[in-house]
């Protein structure tokens, strides 16, 4: 057991684990280039459509039980799936990706949504505010903070599943996962796993960041 | 190849879920156990009425094996039944040195792994040899059957032509040019990567890590996204696909010819003569045909080995 430590602290301190193609400092990127466009992708498609069903309250039963199935979807299935039909590329793991992270964006956009007070949007008609505005200046900073939370469980959803990638040939951290296991290479295992942990904190850390820095301004904006 | 029964293309995608591997060894091990029910003696299962007991690692092959055995033993008269599917290697040997059951269809170069794991031995007869010697006393190995089940690297008709390939040696000619497919171990193994480059001086273009002889890696040989794979050489895509098996000229790969491994005290004449006769029928084109039929067709394991050993005429003495 203390070996095993022993092996995973130099595995991740040698500064030749980190340098070159199959270095951590590359797969790291890869890693955060995968996570970061699944998500971005995840959110154009997904915050729209949970803005439209809770602002309208209009087919909110069959885009939530849509998402819903797209939780279930098995991801490994997916890939496979995709890579039959496509070949090998990066679109499989894209795809299986953003059909992570697009149901917990629209689910949560939409319970952000239907938060807010009816008090307030009835306020918002009555001055004489349009559907969009009422939506715009109303209801989506009111939302704001759910949907943030759905963006950072996206978030970190996307990073630790991005792992697939490796799954497929391709790089990112789940390299070291898939290769340790394969190898029987258990400390290259811990050190993925560990990195992959990591990551998703650091990220998520940095999403409340921006989280917080968006709201700064809002009690007096509220009041 | 690392000293386990090859991972089927279904339970190789099963396999990446790491968490199901614990459920399933202990549902194995709990198998062998209920083995020993009704068996007080403890004079080995072949004294329980029951006739000669084969058992069967869990993987459509080997299932496939130990029917056609029971077929063939009792072609010559031997009463015989089948416990398929009880585990991996790990458990099934442990098994039949217990004498829970009284003969195993195996595989050379991994059973003597198995027993051995600094063995070197990569030829057919060298390995048979190399068993005789280290099977334990109550153990011995029957001679092996033409079928053999080992890891090959296959290019596809158009690749061969294109560079004129045959063997493994011949792949000098493509040196660096080629896209390598196989699962993530090969980059490390000899019978993979390293092999390739210290026996036969070749290197390659790209490594592209994915499966063994499953799903991805075909996909990928078929849409030309590899030019070589790593498949098992009963796979029965490779005779559907016209992909080209490339000669070993230089014994990277050990030799896999499936062998029956038996309890020396059920080994009398009749049973050494059943084996043998199937031994010199079944070639690894008709065993990648019988997977094919499993597999693919989805048949029981069962009838497509007593349907094969009836139209062989193993089944009249």
């Amino acid at each position: 057991m203390l070996q095993l430590l022993s092996d995973l602290v130099h595995w991740l301190t040698s500064s030749a684990q980190w340098s070159g193609p199959g270095g951590i400092t590359a797969r790291l990127l890869e890693h955060i280039q995968y996570s970061l466009l699944a998500t971005l992708a995840g959110a154009v498609l997904a915050l729209p459509l949970g803005l439209f069903i809770g602002h309208t309250r209009r087919f909110a039963f069959l885009a939530i039980n849509l998402a819903g199935f797209g939780r279930a979807l098995p991801t490994v299935g997916l890939v496979t799936l995709v890579f039959l039909a496509g070949g090998l590329s990066m679109w499989p793991v894209y795809v299986a990706l953003i059909a992570l992270a697009v149901p917990v964006i629209v689910t949560n956009t939409y319970a952000g949504m239907t938060a807010v007070d009816p008090d307030v949007t009835d306020a918002a008609r009555g001055v004489g505010m349009t559907g969009f505005q009422v939506l715009w200046q109303i209801e989506l900073p009111l939302a704001l903070p759910l949907v943030m939370t759905g963006l950072r469980l996206a978030m970190i959803q996307v990073v630790s599943t991005a792992t697939i990638a490796a799954y497929v040939s391709f790089g990112g951290l789940g390299r070291y996962i898939f290769d340790g296991l394969a190898q029987r290479d258990l400390v290259q295992v811990l050190g993925g796993a560990l990195l992959v942990a990591a990551l998703a904190v650091l990220l998520d850390l940095a999403m409340a960041g921006v989280q917080r820095s968006l709201f700064r301004h809002r009690p007096a904006d509220a009041s | 190849m690392p000293n386990v029964p090859r991972p089927h293309r279904r339970t190789v995608l099963a396999g990446l879920f790491a968490a199901a591997t614990v459920p399933a060894l202990a549902a194995c091990s709990s198998g062998v156990t209920s083995l020993k029910e009704g068996d007080a003696g403890g004079a080995g299962a072949a004294d329980s009425g029951a006739g000669l007991v084969v058992g069967t690692a869990n993987f459509t092959e080997n299932q496939i094996l130990g029917h056609l055995y029971a077929e063939a033993l009792r072609g010559t008269g031997v009463k015989a039944t089948v416990k398929p599917s009880l585990g991996s290697r790990e458990i099934v040997v442990p098994a039949l040195e217990g004498g829970d059951i009284d003969l195993l269809p195996e595989y050379q170069g991994n059973l003597l792994l198995h027993f051995d794991k600094k063995a070197e031995e990569t030829q057919a007869g060298e390995l048979q040899n190399a068993l005789a010697a280290t099977l334990p006393e109550s153990l011995e190995v029957l001679p092996y059957a033409a079928a053999e089940d080992k890891d090959v690297f296959v290019v596809t008709r158009a690749t061969a032509r294109k560079y004129g390939l045959k063997s493994y040696a011949d792949l000098r000619e493509a040196d660096g040019e080629l896209v390598f497919g196989g699962p993530a171990e090969d980059k490390t193994r000899v019978v993979g990567l390293v092999g390739f480059r210290e026996r036969y001086d070749v290197t390659f273009k790209e490594f592209k890590a994915l499966d063994a002889s499953g799903p991805l890696v075909k996909g990928a040989l078929k849409k030309g996204d590899v030019d070589i794979a790593n498949l098992f050489s009963t796979d029965a895509d490779i005779i559907k696909n016209d992909w080209v098996v490339l000669t070993d000229p230089e014994h990277m790969v050990p030799a896999q010819h499936v062998v029956p491994v038996v309890r020396s005290a059920v080994a009398d004449a009749p049973v050494r003569k059943a084996l043998a006769r199937l031994g010199a029928l079944l070639t690894t084109d008709e065993l990648s045909t019988l997977n094919k039929r499993v597999d693919v067709d989805r048949k029981d394991p069962d009838d497509v080995a007593a349907d094969w050993a009836a139209k062989a005429g193993l089944t009249k003495n």
